[in-house]
């Protein structure tokens, strides 16, 4: 049932949450309470966490929390084929994200499946594609030595913010057409969307001054069109009929909200456990040309996010019975250590035969920044290593982990000898 | 402009015109050739642009362009042929003008 994008309707689907509003259709015996994002257990080592479901967990299980009752797939079989059936798993609903149900919008391409999905991402794939981005290499090389030039006298850093952090937000409002200045306040904004351990007030305002600031950014690049993907978008007409504000605006949001954080945590994810592997970085500087399978791999253990759905239909799938408007989250993390796939799965091995590694989901919502992140990584990975000698994390250091549905630490503060 | 034959698994014939520097993939997408999925958008790393080049062209197309590619066309969902490629991988020029490419029956 495709959506019509110029007239967005708040969804229908009931949002269920709690123990007392699980359908009956649901097995009994498949529901659990994982704590999935938030528990003190997931907290502790989220990866390790993720990975253990395998062990733990059925391969489809029905979660009961605070972020909502969701089906949780951790099968990499299983979730390329929610992931690649969109008639069934539905994108149209599935973000978690609160909107004013009197000013409504979609986020865009993010909400919107097939056959319309093509019409946006056409508007931008030749800025993300692996050609798009490439322009951008010297750039993003030139921006990662800048930061190391501050403090790689020192001896130290702390990774997330003198680096994890700027290296691609700076890159992403670049891309965008908007100002560096704003950088910390957009970050402080995203976080508390992502982060706030689902307060639905706390993530209302946060959506508020993101809501407020946007239109007025797209106002201003309606009058003055630059290079930027903002104008790129307010401008865009595909087959000739330009975009209403509401698709303007639901597009330029959903790429605000994806672009400020998700490679921020993988970096940060990487880094703290290099810092913590020496071997494997003795591994990587020894071996300069397998760099892509490096970051393939990297990314495979460290990946940081998930893949809601809601079913349009009841299904069978694994033999688990789902319902109609039941909501099915991907734990794409937990996919990547799936021992049938990935043999050995918690073991780093960067020579592996090429998978496909659902850091950045699949399907047509597969991540249209999946290759910028991938440069980015790379080269935050080649100029960091050229330059960095053997680095370890700050003794005493306790890593903690932000809740919420993009996964990583808090701050990494990392030592090497200057 | 250069063009691209697509045949779905079916017979069905796309003409489209693909510019220079555009790879068939792409030229497929942009234009609802809906027997190419290119779900990663060209990076590598899914296996769903496959195609088989028509006999009379895998000498200007040339093989597989790397291992990677290589490596991935084994998890093709089709039978994976010596005439086989990644259509993201084959970037089209002037001298690809007319290039014949077959589709797979699925793509997952």
């Amino acid at each position: 049932m495709a959506v019509d994008a110029a007239h967005p309707v708040p969804p229908s689907y009931p949002r269920r949450v709690g123990m007392d509003q699980v359908p009956p259709h649901v097995d009994k015996t498949l529901i659990r309470q994982a704590g999935i994002t938030f528990s003190p257990e997931f907290l502790a080592a989220p990866h390790k966490f993720m990975a253990d479901l395998h062990d733990k967990q059925p391969p489809l299980f029905y979660d009961v929390g605070m972020m909502g009752n969701a089906w949780q797939a951790i099968k990499h079989a299983d979730a390329l084929h929610i992931l690649r059936n969109p008639e069934v798993f539905t994108n149209e609903g599935a973000t978690p994200f609160p909107r004013d149900p009197d000013d409504y919008f979609y986020f865009i391409p993010q909400e919107i499946d097939p056959p319309h999905h093509r019409k946006y991402r056409n508007i931008v794939d030749p800025v993300f594609s692996p050609q798009g981005v490439l322009k951008l290499e010297g750039k993003i090389r030139a921006l990662a030595n800048a930061l190391i030039d501050t403090f790689i006298a020192k001896g130290e850093c702390e990774f997330a913010e003198d680096f994890g952090r700027p290296l691609p937000v700076t890159v992403f409002l670049d891309i965008m057409g908007l100002p560096q200045d704003m950088r910390d306040t957009f970050v402080s904004w995203a976080m508390d969307l992502l982060h706030s351990n689902n307060d639905r007030a706390v993530m209302q305002r946060a959506m508020d001054n993101i809501t407020t600031y946007l239109k007025s950014a797209i106002a201003g690049k309606k009058a003055h069109p630059d290079d930027g993907v903002v104008s790129l978008i307010a401008h865009a007409a595909p087959g000739g009929v330009p975009l209403s504000d509401k698709e303007i605006f639901g597009f330029v949001c959903f790429l605000f909200i994806g672009g400020l954080d998700t490679v921020f945590a993988t970096l940060n994810n990487i880094w703290l456990y290099l810092a913590q592997n020496p071997a494997k970085v003795a591994e990587m500087r020894a071996d300069p040309d397998n760099i892509n399978a490096q970051v393939e791999e990297l990314l495979r253990v460290w990946s940081v996010t998930f893949s809601g759905r809601v079913l349009t239909r009841d299904y069978e799938l694994r033999g688990v019975r789902l319902g109609k408007d039941d909501r099915i989250t991907c734990i794409l993390p937990a996919c990547n250590f799936d021992p049938e796939v990935f043999p050995e799965p918690r073991e780093v091995n960067f020579h592996r035969p090429r998978q496909t590694v659902l850091a950045f989901t699949v399907g047509v919502h597969s991540c249209m920044g999946a290759h910028l992140a991938r440069l980015e990584i790379k080269i935050a990975l080649q100029e960091w290593l050229k330059r960095i000698p053997e680095f370890s994390l700050k003794p005493g250091t306790q890593v903690e982990y932000r809740p919420g549905g993009v996964v990583g630490p808090e701050a990494v503060p990392l030592v090497w000898t200057a | 402009m250069p063009t691209v034959n697509y045949i779905d698994a079916d017979g069905t014939r796309h003409v489209v015109e693909v510019p220079p520097g555009e790879n068939v993939m792409r030229g497929a997408l942009y234009n609802n050739v809906t027997g190419i999925v290119g779900e990663c958008g060209g990076g590598l790393s899914c296996a769903t642009c496959h195609c088989y080049v028509d006999p009379a062209w895998t000498g200007r197309v040339g093989p597989p362009a790397s291992q990677d590619e290589r490596d991935l066309l084994q998890a093709a969902a089709c039978e994976v042929r010596p005439n086989s490629r990644l259509s993201c991988q084959i970037v089209m020029t002037e001298a690809l003008d007319g290039l014949t490419v077959a589709l797979p029956q699925t793509q997952y």
